[in-house]
């Protein structure tokens, strides 16, 4: 009698991640159509529009750029934590904390060298963020508190911290009752490269191979993974994994929120609840696409910014702009369901 | 009173290349309490597991009230009354007592269960309420759960598998006094496992040996066999060491003076005041069935476990409060029992699994140097001959073998002045082992101390100077190699000294 297993192939190809990324993608394009074709559109005519209106001049590709920081920042941070295999469901709080720790230091520090004070404000973003995923990584080293669970949760704290301050505290008067917060001074845009590009977008570069490095390059990378592998393994080599863990943690709240503070100081200048249109949320589809890969995370982080703006320009022809986010959400699934056919194969197993 | 109850014939059973079960004849007689003795790997619990219909055999038949049963499932076995309790327990943890009891179709105690449940307490001293969770009761209560759930499930032959290796001496005695009344009053017919002498004296009437997948003894009656016996069937005969033991020993490299841990459970002490010493170019076995404090001895040597009362002394130095690293420093090496989970972490790739005892060695500052890295598992590829086409690829892509001779080899290629190996051979073979034993031989020349647990008296007595028999957390028994020899060993190790 013989049986068939599923093993794990011993050699996976390095390309692996990107083929079955492009399988999905192709997957979520045919399914965008079905769903194209029901509505009476053209899928082809609609797509030719996304990819004109996204990537076709100056000014679009660089509206796409802008969307695609937050994604890949936040992606970024995700990746990071889950080189200890943890996950950070929180990244769209850590953006909202980290925006008004922005508008926080902003207000209550007098510095008339705006580079020095865009610096400060960067970084204080960063802290933002960190703070945010404070409580959630102090319960996971302390008691073990499932992060997943606590990350989430954080979200509609800082949400509603947000909802208070743009409606009570700070409140712009001139806002005509929108909830929104003052604007921010001209001085602390981020000034644009080319087109309406925000150098944002150099920021993003630079810390796409800072993680590049840690996770891949660096003492603590390693022992990152070592801990994420096994606990035990980490305390038989000296290494102290709860402290990896609740770094990990803070470098991923880290990169959420300074994305929160490039957001509000390149697009909407001001605390309001439009900080982040879901960024934290997409950002982990992102990330599980690419398996958790920097340089990774940074191209499919730019296609699904130029997909979002794809999505919203074609509303103007009258298609809805869900379908960025069929499109987004069905490419993550087809990826991972691809990226399993590429790391098992069946295995005959002869009894006896 | 002769009558056989239960019969299994020429059993076979394979696990790929394995033979778990050659041809084995067992059977059982009505209110009977069989003891069922075997090593670890014997076969003991497979054979259970084909009597309660979990395993099917690829050949023999069971015999029931002398009728020929048609394949067997657990369905099937249970309506015949074989029930078993697994080594792991499957209760539902957060279902109370009563849910779990009453859980099956076959609960006989529908109507009736306060007042069965209500007898049966006092048979096991069972203090708990039945709406008590399972999850808020100790290790020994569950297990009286387990037991009482054949019994409401009408389990008329009950397969107890080990059932005293998660108890308590005090547990192990309350379990005798209800395993008895069991067997008397009820007209329970009962198979205890074990490789514990001295329960199976204590618990049975009469008595099974299994060795290697064969039975070696049927029928023998508890009260007149002799410990000797049974050791030397459990054990079989041992070919002595072809290894020289003549090389000069040094100076005294590792001293442990007086350590004693106790673990959570009750107070039960896992290491009970153990000294030893080991000099340079000297092997120390460490002989034991494992969880009689093996794996807390080594980790506390090691530095993993630090809450502990006594002194380790390694090259002269006290390091009793130092933490793992400090003691890497001192160049100890320690090869875990737990291959994969402890030694290398799974799902991280076999090059970063290279480098754990070394990595710092691989860095400059904050950076990692992969090209270091891929240099140090080059050289323990070619040094000790392991196969693997891909580094990057996940650690468990590589075959037993190859996993312990890269542990070994990560471990040793620093040539370590103290060793600690616990079961490094276990579960491979015979070429890897003979690879593996090379490899612990010349470290020995080269002048390290070694200290080598395990549960292999092959090994042991192939390797060792001296043999130290740990046996619920204290050494019982200290031998010079010339005078060991398994019947010797083997009571110590089943903790019995003359």
């Amino acid at each position: 009698m013989n049986n068939y297993i599923l093993s794990k192939k011993t050699v996976v190809n390095d390309l692996a991640t990107f083929y079955s990324f492009l399988i999905g993608l192709i997957i979520a394009i045919c399914i965008g159509s079905v769903i194209l074709l029901i509505q009476d559109q053209n899928p082809i005519s609609v797509f030719s529009l996304m990819l004109k209106l996204s990537v076709g001049s100056i000014n679009s590709l660089s509206s796409s750029l802008n969307k695609a920081i937050p994604l890949i920042l936040a992606g970024l941070g995700i990746s990071i934590m889950n080189s200890v295999k943890l996950w950070n469901i929180g990244a769209e709080g850590q953006i909202f904390l980290g925006a008004i720790a922005v508008n926080l230091i902003y207000i209550n520090i007098e510095i008339y060298n705006s580079s020095l004070l865009i610096l400060i404000l960067l970084i204080s973003g960063f802290v933002g963020g960190s703070i945010c995923i404070l409580l959630p990584a102090i319960t996971k080293v302390v008691f073990g508190v499932n992060e997943i669970i606590t990350t989430l949760l954080t979200n509609y704290i800082i949400i509603g911290l947000t909802i208070y301050l743009v409606n009570g505290p700070w409140k712009d008067p001139k806002s005509l009752n929108f909830p929104a917060a003052t604007y921010v001074g001209e001085e602390v845009y981020l000034p644009t490269i080319f087109g309406r590009l925000s150098s944002g977008f150099l920021i993003c570069i630079l810390f796409t191979i800072g993680a590049y490095y840690l996770k891949e390059k660096s003492v603590f990378g390693y022992e990152m993974r070592i801990a994420g592998g096994s606990a035990m393994t980490a305390i038989y080599a000296g290494i102290n994994a709860r402290q990896k863990a609740f770094f990990a943690m803070l470098i991923g709240g880290g990169f959420a929120g300074l994305a929160g503070a490039i957001e509000l100081l390149s697009q909407t200048h001001r605390v309001s609840i439009g900080i982040s249109q879901g960024f934290g949320y997409t950002a982990i589809i992102v990330a599980a696409i690419t398996g958790m890969r920097p340089i990774g995370i940074f191209l499919v982080g730019c296609l699904f910014g130029a997909l979002t703006i794809g999505g919203a320009v074609i509303q103007t022809i009258g298609v809805s702009s869900y379908i960025a986010e069929i499109i987004q959400a069905t490419t993550l699934i087809g990826a991972l369901v691809s990226q399993f056919f590429f790391t098992y194969q069946i295995k005959e197993v002869k009894d006896g | 009173m002769n009558q056989k109850l239960l019969e299994a014939k020429n059993i076979y059973k394979s696990f790929g290349k394995i033979q778990a079960l050659n041809n084995v004849d067992f059977y059982l007689y009505k209110g009977k309490i069989h003891g069922l003795l075997g090593e670890n790997g014997a076969g003991k619990s497979s054979l259970m597991n084909i009597l309660s219909g979990i395993y099917q055999p690829e050949k023999g038949s069971i015999i029931y009230k002398g009728e020929k049963q048609k394949k067997l499932n657990p369905d099937s076995a249970g309506k015949l009354g074989i029930g078993m309790v697994h080594q792991e327990f499957r209760l539902i943890e957060n279902f109370s007592i009563k849910d779990n009891l009453t859980l099956s179709k076959a609960n006989i105690y529908v109507n009736d269960f306060e007042e069965a449940f209500k007898k049966y307490s006092e048979i096991f001293s069972l203090a708990a309420n039945h709406d008590t969770l399972i999850s808020e009761l100790s290790v020994g209560e569950k297990q009286k759960i387990e037991i009482m759930k054949l019994i409401f499930n009408n389990n008329k032959i009950m397969l107890l598998d080990e059932p005293t290796a998660v108890l308590t001496p005090h547990e192990t005695n309350q379990l005798k006094i209800s395993l008895d009344t069991l067997s008397k009053e009820d007209e329970k017919t009962i198979v205890f496992i074990t490789h514990k002498l001295k329960e199976i004296k204590e618990f049975t009437e009469t008595i099974f040996v299994m060795k290697n997948g064969e039975m070696v003894a049927k029928d023998l009656e508890t009260k007149s066999v002799k410990d000797n016996d049974l050791v030397t069937l459990m054990m079989g005969e041992i070919t002595k060491s072809v290894v020289k033991k003549d090389n000069k020993k040094g100076e005294i490299k590792l001293t442990v003076e007086n350590i004693s841990l106790k673990s959570q459970d009750d107070g039960f002490n896992n290491l009970d005041d153990i000294n030893l010493n080991i000099k340079a170019g000297e092997i120390l076995g460490i002989a034991g069935v494992s969880g009689n404090g093996q794996v807390e001895l080594a980790n506390i040597i090691s530095g993993i476990h630090s809450n502990f009362e006594g002194k380790v002394t390694i090259k002269g130095q006290d390091v009793s409060e130092k933490g793992v690293k400090a003691r890497k420093k001192l160049n100890l090496s320690y090869i875990p029992e737990n291959r994969l989970g402890v030694g290398l972490a799974p799902g991280v790739s076999i090059l970063d699994n290279s480098v754990v005892k070394e990595y710092f060695s691989a860095s400059y500052g904050p950076h990692l140097s992969t090209n270091k890295m891929v240099n140090y598992l080059n050289l323990l590829i070619k040094e000790f001959s392991i196969k693997t086409d891909e580094p990057k690829a996940e650690i468990s892509t590589l075959s037993g073998g190859n996993m312990q001779k890269l542990l070994m080899g990560r471990e040793l290629i620093s040539n370590p002045e103290v060793i600690i190996a616990a079961q490094p051979t276990r579960g491979l073979d015979v070429s890897a082992v003979e690879a593996l034993h090379e490899l612990i031989i010349n470290q020995r020349n080269n002048g390290s101390a070694i200290m080598l647990i395990s549960e292999d008296l092959d090994e042991l007595f192939k390797l060792s100077d001296r043999l130290l028999v740990l046996y619920e957390g204290k050494i019982i028994k200290e031998f010079n190699i010339n005078e060991a020899n398994t019947n010797n060993v083997g009571l110590a190790m089943a903790g019995v000294i003359e």
